[in-house]
């Protein structure tokens, strides 16, 4: 239906459009250039004595001037790239477990049953997501760190970051539980089910969208958190892939290379999950119920 | 079956007892409330079991803990009356072998010493069977030589010092009961040896008397039961005895562990009053003995000392117990006991008023009726209250006190400021001061400072992120336009990247000599900026990056909020002759609100906490200019590891987001109402 003349008309968009997606793509392929150009400096191109402008646009070109795998390669095998990874695996998916366990459990009694301190306990979980970390850090790094000597140690950051991320999951699934109709569960009462039994079989297997999405963000909590993990692990064999990037290019250290090969492995599993979560996120966050 | 006897009842009626509360509010007929008396009863006898039973513990650990004090005291006089004795030989071999069999002879059975002298590193003299002395220290006793260095080196601090900070007799507690004191040789400021001493075994504390603790649990209940056959059920005169009687009992108990514990105190005292006046006379008697100086003459007070050999000042010189002193620290002692048992008192007392008024059954039934949901929520809640609610609230405690690295395992009363960390935050308005050369620096560690980057900070990247996201979703929002979906995902990326990297990304590309900006500002002729070297240059870095993150955020939720538009109304508005600016303003803008103002007001609090995009890409340099409230708390933390001054800047900041958090409520109530 659209005439041939009214698509002419875009090209000025196109152009503000490509121009924007020219600087959204830039850091992006600039850290790709680095990581696939087999050096560890942070220049794309070494500069002569005297630069003329092709000198010079060639530094900016995101094309390494030579190809070369060796970072991704020496990043998982002669630094302990590995074993950070390893660790913020095991580290995230031990919350993804507890975190989502827990949401679940809360969310199912907070939705189906009338109790005293109902309304108060939904109410805590939301106010305690407007506590500011690092008034929570302090008191955290004294409790885990000084009194249960849980620093440098995975436990301590599975426990914090699964009660990071249960607020937020535990007002996901409520809601959802809430939308499911309540006659499957009265039905189930009749043929004589226990309230296990229509928790467990009923009730989790038709919120599973809702649970996948939960269990995806408690991942990422703790996949993408940097600060407590830098805090909490001060022994290099337990940094998490976070704290370890930012040990190559922190300090006087400037392993541009690593940092670059290490970047893209961290960066590829979170971004295709948020590009596949991000509209559960987008109406979760405008509901107002995460925090920053 | 159960069913008929529910049914019949209503029947029954409601036994109404002579006196009982008539006319209240009616109770329902199936749940027959439990008698007041049997409540009561039961709160006292909870009560004082309680109350009796911390009592009781309290009391025989204070018994063991003054048998063990009683026993270190007197091996601290063993070990230095020793000491004095083989000092006053002038490290004289055959002397100092004489005065240690001498003092074998009356120290309890089971002692034994050991002298070692530095000079010629030599075991002096032993008691220790199979020990002959003397002779040079072995290999193997390189631990004895150690240990006289440390005492020498702990000696010699605290004197440079002026304070008691080491301690000058080392005590190591041996497997059953005994142990072992070390205590330097000093002779004329020098250290020249130790003295090491093998106590015999501390006694057995005896065990506080079970009957007086019987009779303070049974006394109450007793009168409480016999007064309430009398009373009826009056539930007011119940409480008043139950009170009263839990009161007289548990302080009668209280008093009974007092004088105790104040009875020990001052046997013991005497006991080592007498221990060391029997010193003293050994050591006179050997001084003679063995021809040495009696001058100066032997201070047996001195000996009574604590483990920086101070003397404790409870002895007169003549060896006498100096009852004032003793006194005093009898009534400070007993003051400290008072306090605690006070705690266990009212502990006790509101134990048996919620059982007595039927608050804990009806918490108990409330809690059995709703099992369920309980065990649902208890997981979850049990971690927030332990992992969140608890640091939280441990945090603003944190925040009137003086915690910081050194000092977290004292506990916080000792550490107690009161608001001086606010007044000390809040009312420093020194926010630049003058040079000697004349001109003015700007203090970057003030809060103001900070406070006015933070909100810079945050209405410029508010505006940029609006501004950006607003614009592209206006274009992407175009009909018919080609690609669109590839736009919108590529344009997505900086929201998915994980900030962190992109942080540190940004702060590569600012790089002042490889990084890719000053060469892009190379190709337009100008030359290289030093971007962290100046605040406004290390802001605009900042600025850029968290631009770069944040606009996706603003571009995806207009764009939701523009799809949603019936496209009616522009058709509409176009038949009207209303212009594109005309359309936008009156149509787009008012229905992007409802979905822009909550994305604006939670924007604002991301951007207010981005501790990621400030602590990697600009640390705050320069010299903490470009430091925002959330990492200059941090910073206090834990890189100066001032834990209670940050926890009160951390709660100055959360007081910040509440009065937000308020007006962002109005506003969206506002908005709503529209």
């Amino acid at each position: 239906m659209s005439a041939p003349g009214e698509r002419t008309t875009h090209v000025h968009l196109h152009l503000i459009l490509g121009a924007a997606v020219l600087m959204t793509l830039y850091p992006i392929l600039w850290v790709a250039t680095i990581a696939f150009s087999g050096n560890q400096s942070l220049a794309i191109s070494t500069l002569p004595e005297n630069p003329d402008l092709w000198d010079r646009l060639r530094a900016i070109t995101p094309w390494p001037e030579t190809f070369s795998f060796s970072n991704f390669t020496s990043v998982m095998t002669d630094q302990p790239f590995a074993r950070w990874m390893l660790n913020s695996a095991i580290i995230s998916l031990a919350t993804t477990v507890v975190g989502v366990f827990l949401a679940c459990t809360a969310g199912y009694a907070f939705s189906r049953f009338k109790f005293p301190g109902r309304r108060q306990g939904m109410m805590a979980f939301l106010v305690s997501q407007m506590f500011p970390g690092t008034l929570m850090l302090i008191p955290l790094y004294i409790i885990l760190v000084q009194w249960l000597g849980l620093g440098s140690s995975r436990i301590g950051l599975i426990l914090v970051y699964a009660t990071t991320a249960i607020p937020f999951c535990v007002w996901m699934l409520k809601g959802y539980f809430d939308t499911i109709p309540k006659d499957l569960e009265e039905a189930a009462l009749l043929d004589g089910a226990t309230a296990g039994q229509i928790f467990w079989k009923i009730i989790l297997p038709l919120a599973k969208p809702a649970v996948a999405v939960t269990a995806l963000f408690s991942f990422m909590t703790g996949w993408n958190e940097f600060i407590l993990a830098a805090t909490f692990m001060d022994q290099e064999l337990m940094y998490t892939a976070p704290v370890g990037l930012r040990f190559f290019v922190g300090g006087f250290s400037q392993q541009w290379g690593y940092f670059a090969a290490g970047s893209i492995i961290v960066s590829i599993p979170v971004v295709a999950l948020f590009l596949f979560l991000q509209k559960y996120l987008v109406s979760g966050l405008t509901a107002g119920s995460v925090k920053g | 079956m159960a069913n008929s006897a529910a049914l019949s009842r209503p029947d029954e009626g409601r036994p109404v007892a002579p006196g009982g509360p008539v006319g209240g509010s009616p109770v329902p007929p199936a749940k027959k409330a439990a008698s007041h008396r049997l409540r009561f009863l039961l709160g006292v006898g909870i009560g004082s079991l309680i109350a009796v039973g911390l009592s009781y513990s309290l009391l025989s650990q204070a018994r063991e803990d003054a048998v063990t004090a009683r026993h270190q005291r007197k091996a601290v006089v063993s070990v230095l009356a020793l000491a004095d004795l083989v000092v006053r030989t002038g490290e004289d071999g055959e002397a100092i072998r004489k005065a240690v069999s001498a003092w074998r002879e009356q120290a309890p059975a089971g002692s034994q010493a050991r002298v070692i002298l530095f000079n010629g590193l030599s075991l002096e003299a032993s008691t220790h069977p199979g020990e002959d002395a003397p002779r040079r220290l072995k290999r193997e006793e390189k631990e004895l030589y150690d240990q006289g260095q440390r005492l020498r080196a702990a000696v010699e601090t605290n004197r440079e010092e002026g304070v008691a900070r080491k301690e000058e007799i080392e005590i190591v507690p041996l497997v059953g009961g005994s142990s072992r004191l070390a205590a330097p040789l000093e002779r004329e400021g020098a250290v020249i040896g130790l003295v090491e001493v093998q106590t015999p075994t501390a006694g057995v504390a005896p065990k506080p008397n079970v009957l007086f603790a019987l009779l303070a649990v049974l006394g109450p209940v007793a009168l409480l039961g016999i007064l309430a056959l009398l009373l009826g059920e009056r539930r007011n005169a119940l409480a008043a005895i139950a009170l009263g009687g839990l009161a007289l009992g548990t302080s009668l108990y209280a008093w009974h562990s007092i004088s105790t514990v104040v009875g020990d105190r001052r046997a013991a005292q005497e006991e080592v009053a007498d221990y060391v006046r029997t010193q003293a006379q050994t050591a006179q008697g050997l001084l003679t003995q063995l021809n040495l100086p009696l001058d100066p003459p032997i201070v047996a007070s001195r000996w009574d000392a604590n483990v920086f050999r101070q003397p404790r000042q409870l002895l007169t010189a003549e060896g006498k117990t100096d009852e004032g002193a003793l006194g005093s620290q009898l009534a400070l002692a007993s003051s400290d006991a008072t306090r605690a048992l006070v705690g266990v008192g009212i502990l006790a007392l509101l134990v048996m008023l919620a059982i007595g008024f039927g608050a804990v059954a009806r918490l108990f039934s409330t809690f059995i009726s709703n099992r369920q949901a309980y065990a649902y929520v208890a997981p979850a809640l049990l971690g927030m209250l332990v992992l969140v609610f608890f640091p939280f609230f441990y945090g603003i405690t944190l925040s009137f006190t003086d915690s910081n690295l050194y000092n977290t395992s004292k506990p916080l009363t000792d550490l107690w400021v009161g608001l001086r960390n606010y007044v000390d935050i809040l009312s420093d308005f020194e926010i630049s001061r003058s040079t000697p050369e004349g001109g003015r620096v700007v203090n970057y560690f003030n809060f103001y400072w900070t406070l006015w980057v933070t909100v810079i900070w945050t209405i410029t990247n508010v505006i940029i992120g609006v501004t950006g996201g607003l614009i592209l979703a206006l274009l992407l929002n175009t009909k018919n336009l080609a690609l669109r979906p590839i736009y919108r995902v590529v344009l997505i990326l900086p929201w998915a990247m994980p900030n962190y990297i992109t942080s540190l990304i940004w702060k590569g590309m600012f790089h002042q000599q490889f990084g890719v900006v000053n060469h892009v500002i190379a190709i337009f002729g100008g030359s290289p900026v030093s971007w962290f070297e100046s605040p406004f240059t290390s802001f605009l870095t900042a600025l850029t990056t968290n631009g770069w993150l944040s606009f996706p955020f603003m571009m995806v939720t207009s764009l939701g909020a523009l799809q949603s538009i019936p496209i009616e109304l522009y058709e509409a508005a176009r038949v009207d002759g209303a212009s594109k600016w005309q359309q936008f303003r009156s149509i787009t803008l008012p229905s992007l609100k409802p979905a822009l103002v909550p994305a604006i007001i939670l924007s604002v609090v991301w951007t207010f906490n981005q501790f990621n995009v400030i602590y990697l890409v600009t640390a705050g340099e320069p010299g903490g200019s470009t430091e925002i409230l959330i990492t200059q708390a941090y910073k206090f933390a834990f890189e100066k590891y001032r834990y209670g001054y940050a926890a009160a800047y951390s709660t100055v900041i959360f007081g910040i987001l509440l009065v937000y958090g308020t007006f962002q409520n109005r506003v969206t109530k506002a908005t709503e109402a529209n």
